[in-house]
């Protein structure tokens, strides 16, 4: 699998690191939300067909991206700085 | 005061090798006592930032991935958003970017003594570092004086290209010697010569 | 015996002779041979026995198909087993030897087992050996007793046992076009793509390119078909972006384009360069990809049809064409298809005797009926071959009329004389590397095969794989693949109008069988193998393959997979594409595990040495391995033992002073204005109020609120930390503070380095610690005010920058010594001299960990993972004021169940080792491990306390304390009175290091 790095360019997968699914959003700090730090950190959808999900790329620019990916076909519909996309739906 | 000591200790052994009856295919050699000071640009300040490391080195760069420059010992390159490494053999490097750079443009974090340099020249240089580097060497994909970093299985590696068949390759100090056996037993097979 | 070398013709060097040994015996052949080949002219048609029958088998394609002729390669002790010998080319010196037989290939005496037919159909194993015992000879007990036996009589060659000294390397490739193949199509298809100015890679498995055309009786713009691919292949690569590789099979493809080859670089000479590899195997990221991989003949099923003799037609052209062999004086085909014809008459314009030409179909072309008048071969039309038969080799075959509308075999057999019968049951495109890339390939019903897939990846497929059977169309097709806007000049092509649609048989069953007729020669899987397997319900092809092995064996079912699904439809009553098909996996071609190893063989990982490493070695430093470091375990005295080298050294460090080194601790710059921040959130402590020119101990948590490191953080500056790791999770510390930065807080403005290779560090610990330092720092103090616990300082040792801090691990007073790598050796040295008045003494890993454990002090051994800040008595570090990263989760209650195991000390109650890993239990010699609350995580001998000690996670730890228990390692029978401690064995109130 060769994944597309906004910086780097296209390198092999084994440059980089799964780091989880993009889609959840960390809970307030301060929330004592059991319910909502639980669904945080342990429920996944694993859905068949496009995922968002975090990758370091470790072996090159050692940024996150948000890949777009397809997990029954691998194919890899968009790729962006992790940073950007996370500040852009913050603000 | 003390010369800082290679890692590479005795497996620096200077001299032709290998397959080195049909000629010389690649030369390996140390650059040492080099001033290697990593810069990275908060997100909203690189174009001051590379005006800066211009101001203090001479060498003016683009804000575009991978770019770099060369100009004898002094180099620049970037290989991560923002971040660059600027590498010179005067020893007053660290302070001139330090009066460049202020802490509202970016940080700077000096690694001479964490990279190892290595540069590898040569008729038969792309073929000996595509067998350790799964990066595209070829000169239109790696153009001269840009930057790359990547890896060889546990050992990230910043590579500048220098010319059209040299590279500088930046390894992680504690790595080096493996590293450095490692390209050796890549390259005998075109015969090489350690300077 | 009757295969020679013909007067004339292949491309062989006639005027060289190399010689090489066959199971012993002295051969020669000519430069260009393969082993095949070149057995085949000195007549020898038996190659090996079958699988699992010891059935004689002789050579059956020319090519990577090859299912039978399997040998052993043997340089010195190193033997590579099942190597084609359609594909080994011979060299002066080469040793190969059959396989699968005993004692010698002739005789073979487990060939009885062809007696036991039954015994091995398919399904034997699940049905004999799997599950209970019902009756004596069945179930997993028989299995045990039988292992021995059926391993030596089933099976390919044997791996071999001693290490492989050849050199292997991995390539990194990377272009716009890769071509696999380079017959017609391959040539064609590249050169159109070349004139765009692409760059292209083809690569040809064979030593020659040309694929097709090098055995075709077909001429090419007036000429020699093969010369024409020589030239052609030869200007190819003369162009500045291409690469042409010859004996280089790719086999594998992978998502995004990445494709993976094996060259064959240099293990068909006998002397080799220095340096130069065996194999290379190439790993090709490329744009686009075209698959001009060809098509395989597929062999007739027919009773009697695996007897050395019988082979496919193409093959036997090819060894006539290519390497000027005759595989028989008098030669017959067997076929469905008109490709035969075109092989009759490459086969006598190549000096063969063709007799006789046997067609299942009743009537056939004008064109056809001319080759076999010109080659003088008897037609047999609507005929079928039902049975072979043989001394030592092929004599005769038996033909009968067959009716290929109803499958029926009819009339009375004739017998006709031959000793080397081709066999033709149509084409199957090379659909495999294309099948791996994912997609259903699709039934041809004109072709009677399957044709590649929809590409799901950027592919095309050309020539014969893509269903073009002759060469005209091959090239046509090939030149608007290489490029849509090719304008290549095409050559042409003389050759015989031949149809390319197969008649629909398979399989000829005739009504009394006294033969087995074979469908997978190489896992000797017959045709009834698969109707029993149907009639035992294995109908669908995934289980059919599974329970009959068909298609599993090395050749992956090159020849085999066709006939296999069209028997098993037959049987169902369904047709072939409704039957299915399995999707083919990498590798193509069998690939050995050097070349996938490469480089990495022997020792797998880097090294990665501190500054000092060979100041340990020269002076006695025992090393052993932590993750990819190589750290001092003791340094060793004469005779010493390593219990007693650490006790001596942990003593020097508690009597007076000790040094170690301790570069490989993880060290993170962590910069920006939100620095101090930052670390609030990822440390359970507080950060923003370290003062400059402070350190402070800091714990961290995963998300959960299990603890996941620990270290010390010294503040620079301001805005600047050093923050320290532990050595083995220096990695996934500074993954983890990244993760946050990017993906969770983005607005913060703090950027972080590695730094672990920047610094070298020399701890140095005991009570004359302070006085060391006083000998050799300058710039600076370091008395207690000056330098307290905690504290930083920077100042210069023998002319070099240095930073210390005060912070002890071992419990003593103790600094560490930061300086530039590069001056790392200086600075030790200096320390070691400014030591020498108190007996300063290297320390190792061991007696670090005698030390800590002395003190209770937690590391990787306790934060596995599974521990919380609770367990590990480090609550008090757990901040109120602030959230940080698993304070949300860290006071859930099943965290702070009284039940979770908790960390406590052990002492050797009888003077014996505790064995780390030991369980800890109340029963000194239990019977389950289910007894077990808790267990050992380090043990030591302890000089300070002149005991065998231990920290150990127990349940209700803190209760237990005071209790005695047993210490138990059941592994190594080794069991321990114990009692249990707090885990702060010396020195509890931390007076020492305060001193
Ligand atoms: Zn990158």
């Amino acid at each position: 699998m060769i994944i597309r790095c906004p910086y780097c360019g296209p390198r092999d997968v084994i440059e980089f690191t799964y780091q989880g699914d993009a889609t959840r959003r960390r809970p307030d700090p301060a929330s004592s939300d059991q319910d909502a730090w639980n669904s945080y950190i342990y429920d996944r959808t694993n859905p068949g067909g496009s995922h968002r999900e975090f990758w370091l790329h470790g072996g090159g620019c050692r940024q996150h991206l948000v890949i777009t990916r397809d997990m029954t076909t691998h194919a890899i519909s968009s790729v962006a700085f992790a940073r950007s996309i996370v500040a852009g739906e913050s603000s | 005061m003390a010369e800082p000591r290679s890692p590479l200790g005795k497996a620096f052994v200077a001299g032709d090798h290998g397959n080195h009856a049909a000629g010389i295919g690649v030369t390996l050699r140390e650059r040492k006592n080099l001033s290697i000071i990593q810069i990275t640009a908060w997100a909203d300040s690189i174009p001051a930032v590379l005006t800066a490391i211009g101001s203090a080195t001479g060498l003016v760069l683009q804000n575009k991935p991978g770019l770099g420059r060369v100009a004898g010992e002094k180099s620049v390159f970037g290989f991560a958003p923002g971040r660059y490494f600027v590498v010179s053999a005067t020893p007053d490097l660290e302070t001139r970017l330090r009066s460049a750079i202020s802490a509202e443009l970016g940080t700077m974090v000096d690694l001479t003594h964490g990279r190892t340099v290595i540069r590898i020249g040569g008729p038969r240089s792309e073929w000996v570092i595509s067998k350790l580097f799964a990066i595209d060497f070829s000169e239109h994909a790696f153009p001269v004086a840009y930057g790359r970093a990547t890896l060889h299985h546990d050992i990230h590696t910043n590579i500048q290209r220098i010319d059209d068949e040299t590279f500088d390759l930046y390894v992680f100090r504690t790595f080096a010697r493996s590293f450095w056996l490692t390209l050796g037993h890549a390259a005998e097979e075109v015969g090489y010569r350690v300077e | 015996m009757t295969s020679s070398r013909l007067s004339k013709g292949g491309r062989i060097d006639r005027s060289r002779s190399i010689r090489f040994l066959f199971d012993g015996k002295a051969y020669s052949g000519h430069p260009g041979d393969t082993l095949a080949s070149a057995l085949l002219a000195n007549g020898i048609t038996l190659f090996g026995r079958s699988f699992k029958y010891h059935r004689p088998r002789g050579v059956f394609a020319a090519g990577s198909d090859e299912p039978n002729a399997l040998v052993t390669v043997l340089s010195g002790d190193v033997r590579e087993p099942n190597v084609r010998a359609t594909e080994l080319e011979i060299f002066d010196g080469l040793v190969t030897r059959s396989q699968n037989r005993f004692p010698s290939l002739e005789h073979d005496f487990l060939a009885v087992n062809q007696l036991a037919g039954p015994l091995f159909s398919a399904g034997f194993y699940y049905k004999t050996f799997m599950g209970p015992a019902i009756g004596p000879l069945r179930g997993t007990r028989f299995w045990m007793f039988c292992e021995k036996f059926i391993r030596r009589a089933a099976g390919l060659g044997k791996a071999g046992t001693s290490p492989d000294p050849e050199r292997y390397e991995r390539m990194n490739a990377f272009c716009d076009i890769l071509v696999v193949g380079s017959g017609p199509g391959g040539l064609i298809a590249a050169e159109a793509a070349a004139a765009t100015g692409a760059r292209v890679i083809i690569a040809e498995e064979r030593p020659l390119a040309g694929g097709s055309l090098l055995a075709s009786g077909e001429m090419i713009d007036g000429r020699n078909p093969a010369v024409w691919a020589r030239e052609k292949a030869e200007a190819l690569a003369s162009l500045p972006n291409v690469r042409f590789l010859t004996r280089t099979s790719v086999w594998g493809y992978y998502d995004g384009n990445v494709l993976t080859a094996v060259e064959h670089v240099s293990d068909y000479k006998p002397n080799r360069t220095k340096g130069l590899a065996r194999q290379r195997h190439w790993v090709i990221r490329t744009g686009r990809v075209i698959l001009a991989t060809g098509a395989f003949e597929r062999p007739m099923v027919f009773p009697g049809n695996d007897r050395p003799g019988v082979m496919l037609a193409d093959a036997m052209r090819r060894y006539a064409i290519e390497y000027g062999v005759a595989t028989g004086s008098a030669v017959t085909l067997f076929t469905n298809n008109d490709s035969a014809y075109d092989a009759a008459r490459a086969l006598s314009i190549g000096g063969v005797n063709v007799v006789a030409i046997v067609d299942v179909r009743p009537d056939i072309s004008g064109t056809c009926r001319d080759i076999a008048s010109v080659a003088g071969a008897e037609l047999l039309l609507g005929h079928a071959v039902t049975a072979t038969h043989a001394g030592k080799t092929l004599s005769s075959i038996t033909v009968q009329h067959f009716n290929a509308e109803t499958g029926r075999v009819s009339g009375a057999p004739r017998e006709i004389r031959t000793d080397s019968l081709g066999v033709s049951g149509g084409w199957s495109p090379a659909i495999h590397l294309a099948s791996q890339a994912g997609g259903k390939p699709e039934w041809d019903e004109d072709l009677q095969a399957f044709l590649p897939p929809e590409p799901n990846q950027n592919w095309v497929m050309t020539g014969s794989a893509a269903g073009y059977m002759d060469t005209i169309s091959v090239m046509s097709d090939a030149a608007t693949k290489g490029s849509a806007k090719s304008r290549l000049v095409l050559p042409a092509v003389e050759a015989p109008m031949l149809d390319s649609s197969p008649a629909p048989v398979f399989e000829i069953e005739p009504a009394i069988k006294s033969q087995k007729a074979f469908v997978d020669f190489q896992h000797d899987v017959t045709a009834d193998d698969i109707r029993l397997a149907y009639r035992e319900g294995f109908h669908s092809v995934e289980h059919l393959k599974r329970y009959t092995t068909l298609g599993m064996a090395t050749d992956q079912g090159k020849t085999s997979n066709v006939p296999g699904l069209a028997i098993m439809a037959d049987v169902r009553g369904i047709s072939i594409p409704q039957a299915g098909t399995t999707r083919f996996r990498p590798p193509f071609t069998p690939v050995s595990l050097g070349a996938l190893a490469a480089e990495r063989h022997g020792d797998l990982r880097p090294h990665r040495l501190t500054p000092m490493h060979d100041w340990h070695l020269a002076n006695g430093a025992k090393t052993y391995e932590a993750g990819l470091w190589h750290r001092p375990m003791i340094y060793s005295s004469h005779g010493e033992t390593i219990e007693q080298a650490y006790t001596r050294e942990a003593k020097a460090v508690r009597d007076s002073v000790g040094i170690v080194d301790v570069s490989t601790l993880g060290k993170i710059d962590i910069q920006g204005p939100d620095a101090a921040e930052f670390l609030d959130r990822v440390y359970t402590n507080m950060f923003s109020t370290l003062p400059v020119g402070k350190a402070r101990y800091g714990l961290m948590l995963r998300e959960d609120g299990i603890a996941f490191d620990d270290g010390t953080t010294w503040r620079l500056g301001e805005t600047q930390f050093l923050m320290t790791t532990t050595t083995a999770n220096a990695g996934p510390v500074m993954q983890h503070l990244e993760y946050y930065l990017d993906c969770v807080w983005p607005e913060l403005r703090v950027h972080l380095t590695s730094v672990t290779d920047v610094w070298a560090g020399s701890a140095v610990s005991g009570p004359k610690a302070r006085a060391v330092l006083e000998g050799c720092v300058t710039g600076t103090k370091v008395d207690n005010d000056t330098l307290p616990f905690m504290g930083i300082v920077r100042g210069k040792i023998a002319d070099v920058p240095v930073m210390i801090c005060r912070l002890s691990f071992s419990g003593e007073l103790a600094y560490e010594v930061y300086c530039g790598a590069g001056y790392g050796v200086h600075i030790w040295e200096a320390l070691l001299a400014a030591g020498k008045p108190f007996a300063i003494l290297p320390y190792g890993l061991e007696a670090l960990g005698t030390l800590r454990i002395e003190k209770g002090h937690v590391t990787g051994a306790e934060i596995d993972g599974r521990t919380t800040a609770h367990d590990l008595h480090l609550d008090w570090m757990l901040s109120k004021k602030k959230p940080f990263i698993g304070s949300a989760m860290v006071h859930r209650e099943g965290l702070k169940n009284e039940n979770r195991l908790s960390l406590v000390g052990l002492i050797s109650l009888d003077n014996q080792s505790i064995n780390g890993g030991s369980h800890i239990v109340t029963d000194p010699r239990p019977r389950e491990p289910a007894d077990s609350f808790g267990h050992v995580t380090a043990a030591c001998y302890s000089p300070a306390l002149g005991k065998y000690i231990a920290l150990a996670l127990v349940k209700h730890g803190t209760s237990m304390i005071g209790n005695r228990a047993f210490a138990t390692d059941l592994l190594r029978d080794k069991h321990c009175a114990v009692e249990i401690v707090s885990h702060h064995m010396f020195d509890a109130e931390g007076s020492r290091m305060h001193g």
